[in-house]
């Protein structure tokens, strides 16, 4: 996939450029508003990354010229100001997702796919990885045909660690997207454990092989291939 | 002691012994005055006494002039005069008097005698009495209505100063609407009231700038604990980590989260304090609590805890966003501040919300539990979660109580208290 990075503090441009990377994305990064606006007559993209508080309002400049020029890039909006009011523009201005500042890589990577697949025109709205199928709409998931009954968080999260295959994916990171928002109980880092444990041991007793991988105590892996 | 009744019991303090004082001083001096004239008189009597008896007669007074002259003979005379106040009896009117008396030596037809003549002050005392009555009575008149002239005056005056301090009492920091200025008519009192009206003023920018300070300080550390934390996610990433440098990450990513919720709690305290989360609806709140029992039930499962839910129909007009913090919050803090089997109990009926937990602690503080930042030290909140509540309770009018009750923190939530 292609991605833009619209983001004026390199430090964070540079990470997200990094992790997506990472994954098998094309990335390429502007810091203002004219660079931005020059990727975007040179090249086409899956999805951009708009930093909403990019100097002199030149977010919402941006977002207005991508909706008059009725680019087909999903956006995403990156704000370091959690309020439903520039929360509503930026949706009203055609942004795809909101995304509230400090975020997780990860969690940055599953909206990215979320998007991404919602715009195809196909409608690729499975996923499969080896003998592990997923029905995004029916929100099923299947191994090797047979259906496993999982809890709408356990369903969640195995789609969340699917996004990012072959990341290691940090407790914290997981407990944020599961609580989002709401996460005061963020420091209960314990029950992730118990939803892995579930997880991994639905799928494995439908037959599936041992995907997930324990690191250092900090997070879990999902293997890649 | 009211201002009032101080300035007034002081002066009439002041008036009742000063009149006592000048009182006695003006009967005294007139009584001297008296005395004086009176020997004057006795003197010239005894003059005349002395200037009758040249024609070999002894002076007798009339009987209306309440004189009397007494003769004696002695054998020598010396020259002294004598003065003093006696009682006699007035033969004419048949009782005893008051008097002034002068006994002299003199000689009489070249007799020696000692005479006393003795002059009744009754009349006179009569005319004193008087005088001091006519001075007097005026005087007390006069000192009645100047107090009750004070008492109106005083609180005439006084008036719009209640008014200020009413109006002191009833400014609120927090509140939208400025203190309220009083018209006054006393120079000292507009002062007051001007000096009030500026350091209200000064006192609601200043608050707002602090609020507007806390807001943006907040969000700036965002950008940059979006850097921390991106870092982290792609040193995450790193092949060659070990245990040791795997356990600093944990501690360093559980840093950034808190760091990050502390930062986020703040914002929307300010958040509620500025009234930003206005737009009111509809909320059935048994359908939402049943919501959130869902949604918090792999927690509660985890320790082992019971949940006894009692819930009766119950719709209020709110802010959805506020309820749904406000509903988070009291399931985080029962089931964060339980024990394993521990348990928790939820009451609702249309007046009132009620969340009850077993816990560690004994009793809390109610005074100090909605403080922010209060906290236990074995706590891992930000010691927000509660304050947040109470504010969120002050913004919606509603009363929020604290109680310890069979071994349970209850948390009251009363809707239209």
């Amino acid at each position: 996939m292609k991605i833009l990075i619209v983001e004026d503090e390199l430090s964070l441009q540079k990470s997200i450029n990094e992790y997506l990377s990472g994954l098998g994305n094309t990335c390429s990064a502007a810091g203002s508003y004219a660079q931005a606006l020059e990727r975007l007559d040179l090249y086409h993209y899956d999805c951009i990354l708009l930093d909403l508080g990019l100097g002199d309002g030149e977010g919402l400049q941006l977002l207005s010229y991508l909706k008059r020029t009725k680019r087909a890039e999903g956006v995403i909006i990156i704000s370091a100001r959690n309020s439903l009011d520039d929360k509503l523009i930026g949706l009203g201005l055609g942004a795809d997702d909101y995304l509230t500042k400090p975020f997780h890589l990860s969690e940055l990577n599953a909206r990215i796919l979320a998007i991404v697949r919602r715009k195809s025109a196909q409608g690729e709205h499975k996923i499969a990885f080896r003998e592990i199928s997923i029905d995004l709409d029916a929100k099923e998931v299947k191994v090797s045909g047979e259906l496993v009954h999982m809890t709408k968080k356990e369903f969640d999260l195995l789609l969340y660690f699917l996004a990012n295959k072959g990341k290691v994916i940090s407790k914290s990171a997981a407990v944020e997207h599961i609580w989002g928002d709401d996460a005061d109980m963020a420091d209960s880092f314990d029950f992730i454990y118990t939803h892995i444990r579930n997880i991994r041991k639905k799928l494995m007793d439908a037959g599936s092989g041992d995907y997930f991988q324990t690191v250092y105590g900090v997070g879990y892996r999902f293997i890649s291939e | 002691m009211k201002l009032f009744s101080k300035y007034n019991r002081i002066l009439i303090l002041i008036s009742f012994l000063g009149l006592i004082v000048i009182g006695t001083l003006f009967y005294q001096m007139l009584i001297f005055y008296l005395n004086r004239q009176l020997d004057h008189d006795l003197v010239e009597e005894a003059t005349e006494v002395k200037e009758y008896s040249t024609g070999g007669k002894f002076y007798s007074p009339h009987e209306f002039e309440d004189l009397i002259v007494q003769y004696h003979r002695i054998k020598s005379t010396r020259s002294y005069s004598i003065y003093g106040d006696t009682l006699f009896y007035n033969p004419v009117k048949r009782r005893n008097e008051h008097a002034r008396f002068l006994r002299a030596e003199m000689e009489l037809n070249g007799l020696p005698y000692q005479i006393l003549v003795i002059a009744s002050k009754m009349e006179k005392q009569e005319q004193i009495k008087n005088i001091c009555l006519i001075i007097l009575l005026p005087v007390c008149l006069l000192l009645i209505v100047v107090l009750l002239v004070n008492r109106l005056l005083l609180k005439k005056i006084w008036d719009p100063f209640g008014q200020l301090l009413q109006n002191i009492t009833d400014f609120n920091i927090n509140h939208e609407k400025p203190y309220k200025s009083v018209e006054m008519p006393v120079a000292e009192f507009r002062q007051l009231n001007q000096v009030l009206v500026d350091l209200s003023g000064k006192v609601k920018s200043d608050y707002e700038e602090i609020k507007l300070f806390t807001e943006n300080a907040s969000h700036e550390m965002m950008t940059p604990l979006a850097v921390i934390n991106s870092r982290l996610d792609n040193m995450l990433q790193s092949n060659n980590l070990d245990t040791r440098e795997g356990e600093i990450l944990a501690e360093l990513y559980r840093a950034t989260s808190k760091l990050t919720r502390l930062n986020q709690s703040l914002l929307l305290l300010v958040k509620i304090d500025h009234n930003l989360l206005q737009e009111q609806q509809e909320i059935d709140l048994r359908t939402l609590l049943k919501e959130k029992t869902l949604y918090f039930q792999e927690l509660v499962q985890q320790r082992n805890i019971t949940m006894e839910l009692n819930l009766s129909p119950a719709v209020i007009r709110a802010n959805r966003q506020l309820i749904e913090v406000l509903i988070n919050n009291l399931f985080s803090n029962a089931i964060r501040h339980n024990y394993e089997k521990g348990r928790i109990e939820v009451y609702l009926d249309a007046g009132q919300l009620v969340f009850a937990n077993t816990g560690h602690n004994q009793a809390l503080d109610a005074a100090k539990i909605f403080d922010r930042f209060y906290k236990d030290s074995t706590s891992d909140g930000t010691g927000l979660g509660l304050a947040i509540l109470k504010q969120i309770c002050a913004r919606q009018y509603y009363r929020l109580n604290y109680d310890y009750l069979n071994d349970l923190h209850t948390f009251t939530i009363t809707f239209k208290p």
